[in-house]
């Protein structure tokens, strides 16, 4: 039986990148447009429907004109349009759009774009069903998206033949300071993929040596429950790689903000820093647990600023604890710290240890 | 089924062994029948040890670099914990996760890619197996200086293995250190600098503590090595013109590349280290007949090895380069 596959273009995706704009949120579209910006998502989506291998297996729902059907009718696609556009699309379209294909049934759904896109594909479907995301934006930072429009095909043939899921980060990334040259960026929420590492050729170097992301948080999530001390007060990080700890530890955890954890059990939950300190007036060790931020590395001041510079002062450096997946860690350069407090993130500078599986670490510079 | 031109993505050498080392290996194949015979693998190992500077009882052989570097890890993790650089050779990466009690890496990072010694240092103050190739693959960068090594191999709790496998291009080796300190091994291979990738010829000149563990080690390989191996030996020149050859168009390639504003990093070996803007340009050049190595699993998105060929190799590789990056740019800056 054919595989019901949703497809949304954002037209306007990746065009504010050659004029220098840095994106085109709001009101930078009509701007790119007037620096003589062209549409780079057309050759994109091509590309990507090009490299699908089975595509005799897929009814392909998309939306009209270019958010969809106009490069999907050249190809040899059981195709069916869903929704109505005007002449400019918004980002309402490609929600609007992502609900009505949810409620149609769709068990997988594309979309070509940047940051901007993947977070309105999230606020349409959540983890509803799972997502491929074709990378065209000016900004893609969110580990969600494939490495390549080549590589979101080879995800779309992995899912019609059969994979499992993992959450991948969708970032909020402030335009405006990006334009600035500054990275401020915070966690979005988590979209659902499939788990697939990357397609590497062959020969004896060429395979990864990391498992799957899902193995691999439990295996670092077993390794950290493992080590844990009956009279340590553990501050756990907002992200999924952290969640994989409570879980272990078959507890509930804010997936977004920052819960504590005492000899096996919940002591506070979506913590600020008041509550955080008041927890420190009851219990003398502490250690925090975090995770970086894909594709920046920040450590803290993105996404958990809970962690304030006086949270971090009384946990100390060395009662840290920074865990990750290989394939988050592969992609990052340095790991980051911007606390807005020098000092603090001086104190943070330098090498330190982050497990990335079972007994399994890394050392890695804290920078920048 | 794809039909591969050009290999460029296993740091092979492109040129063939000299005659006489194929006739040797044709010989070997008229006594396929037959295990290898002790009296040519102890003249592998006398050729090996004048070589290399050694003592022939230092000489250990097995069949490749990558199966003896299995072998250390297997026999010396089980009490110590495993200490790598990452990224490493991948092949003793995967056996150190496999057999490591505790494996930690300390990460190389551009652009430099250095090894911080006192970081180094700090991490070896229990008992510990610290593997380090040098030059190291795939960044191709020297991580090592004697000061290091000695700083490293005076506490005998340490064993330290140096993976030489590029160690004729870079020049650099401590394989006299071996003499005055059993916790030092130096791994070597003939796969690479001796045109004999198809033969899988590995050697490890180990110091005391290893060759105790190692004492019982006894490995058959197979006839044709031995004899091709032996007589390259004998005749080392034809290898080191070949080196010559390869540093040259190492550096004429690096050049060129610079010129394209391609970003490339320095080396010390037969590869070439390229961060590329061009998404899954490893799939564009296997698609046209073309293997280069991906690195995105091993260092970050982007980065790519590329062994150097013969010249009309490079330069074909080098052409659609180019062809690539000229179609990227039409796409992504109209």
């Amino acid at each position: 039986m054919k595989k019901r596959i949703g497809l949304i273009v954002n037209p306007v995706a990746g065009m504010g990148g050659s004029v220098g704009l840095k994106g085109t949120d709001g009101e930078m579209f009509k701007k790119s447009l007037e620096l003589g910006a062209n549409p780079v998502t057309p050759a994109r989506t091509k590309n990507f429907l090009t490299h699908i291998k089975n595509k005799q297996e897929i009814i392909m729902y998309t939306a009209p004109g270019k958010m969809g059907e106009e490069y999907v009718k050249s190809f040899d696609i059981q195709l069916e349009t869903i929704g109505a556009i005007d002449e400019e699309t918004t980002a309402e379209d490609s929600k609007k759009i992502a609900r009505e294909m949810l409620n149609d049934g769709v068990k997988l759904l594309i979309f070509v774009g940047g940051d901007g896109t993947a977070r309105d594909i999230y606020d349409a479907v959540d983890s509803k069903i799972p997502v491929i995301a074709v990378p065209s934006g000016v900004k893609v930072f969110s580990s969600v998206f494939a490495v390549s429009a080549r590589a979101a095909a080879e995800l779309v043939d992995a899912f019609i033949e059969g994979t499992d899921f993992t959450e991948e980060e969708v970032l909020d990334i402030d335009e405006s300071a990006f334009r600035e040259g500054k990275l401020a960026s915070r966690l979005y929420g988590y979209l659902l993929v499939p788990n697939v590492r990357k397609f590497l050729q062959a020969g004896k170097e060429a395979s990864s040596t990391s498992s799957s992301s899902i193995e691999n948080k439990k295996e670092v999530a077993q390794y950290i429950v493992e080590s844990m001390d009956h009279d340590i007060l553990y501050l756990l990080g907002p992200g999924t790689t952290v969640k994989a700890v409570t879980d272990e530890l078959k507890l509930h955890k804010t997936l977004l903000g920052i819960d504590a954890i005492f000899d096996g059990e919940l002591v506070g939950t979506d913590l600020n820093e008041r509550g955080i300190l008041e927890l420190f007036k009851k219990y003398k060790k502490k250690r925090i647990i975090v995770t970086p931020l894909g594709g920046n590395g920040f450590i803290f001041g993105r996404g958990n600023k809970q962690f304030t510079p006086e949270v971090i002062k009384k946990t100390g450096k060395e009662n840290i604890t920074v865990i990750g997946t290989k394939d988050k860690l592969n992609s990052l350069d340095c790991l980051r710290a911007d606390t807005d407090n020098f000092k603090v993130d001086k104190l943070l500078f330098g090498y330190i240890k982050v497990i990335i599986g079972y007994k399994e670490e890394m050392l890695m510079e804290v920078q920048c | 089924m794809l039909k591969v031109t050009i290999k460029l993505n296993m740091n092979e050498l492109p040129y063939l062994p000299p005659k006489k080392v194929i006739a040797a290996a044709e010989k070997g194949l008229l006594e396929l029948n037959r295990y290898a015979n002790p009296a040519d693998l102890e003249l592998l190992r006398e050729l090996l040890a004048e070589y290399s500077g050694v003592n022939k009882e230092n000489i250990i052989l097995g069949p490749g670099s990558d199966l003896l570097l299995r072998e250390i890890v297997q026999i010396f993790s089980k009490k110590r914990k495993i200490v790598m650089p990452s990224p490493s050779f991948l092949p003793t990466v995967r056996s150190a996760k496999q057999f490591a009690n505790k494996l930690v890496s300390i990460r190389l990072s551009p652009p430099d890619f250095k090894l911080h010694h006192e970081i180094l240092i700090d991490e070896v103050k229990e008992p510990t197996l610290l593997i380090i190739d040098n030059p190291n693959n795939p960044t191709g960068k020297v991580l090592l200086d004697r000061k290091t090594v000695e700083s490293i191999v005076k506490d005998e709790d340490v064993l330290l293995v140096i993976d030489e496998a590029y160690y004729e291009f870079s020049g650099i080796t401590f394989a006299d250190m071996v003499k005055d300190y059993p916790n030092l091994a130096i791994t070597r291979s003939m796969d690479k600098a001796f045109s004999l990738a198809g033969a899988r010829i590995g050697y490890i000149i180990v110091g005391n503590t290893f060759l105790k563990e190692f004492s019982s080690f006894y490995t058959y390989l197979p006839q044709s090595s031995l004899y091709a191996a032996s007589e390259a030996l004998k005749n080392p020149t034809y290898m080191r013109k070949n080196i010559e050859k390869i540093i040259k168009e190492r550096e004429r390639v690096l050049r060129k590349l610079c010129e394209l504003k391609v970003k490339v990093y320095r080396t010390s070996t037969n590869f070439l280290l390229i961060k590329t803007e061009i998404p899954d340009i490893t799939g564009m050049f296997r698609d046209i007949g073309i293997l280069i190595l991906d690195l995105s699993n091993q260092i970050s998105p982007g980065f790519i090895r590329v062994t150097i060929g013969k010249p009309e190799e490079n330069d074909m590789f080098l052409k659609e380069y180019m062809n690539f990056s000229d179609l990227f740019k039409q796409n992504y800056e109209k």
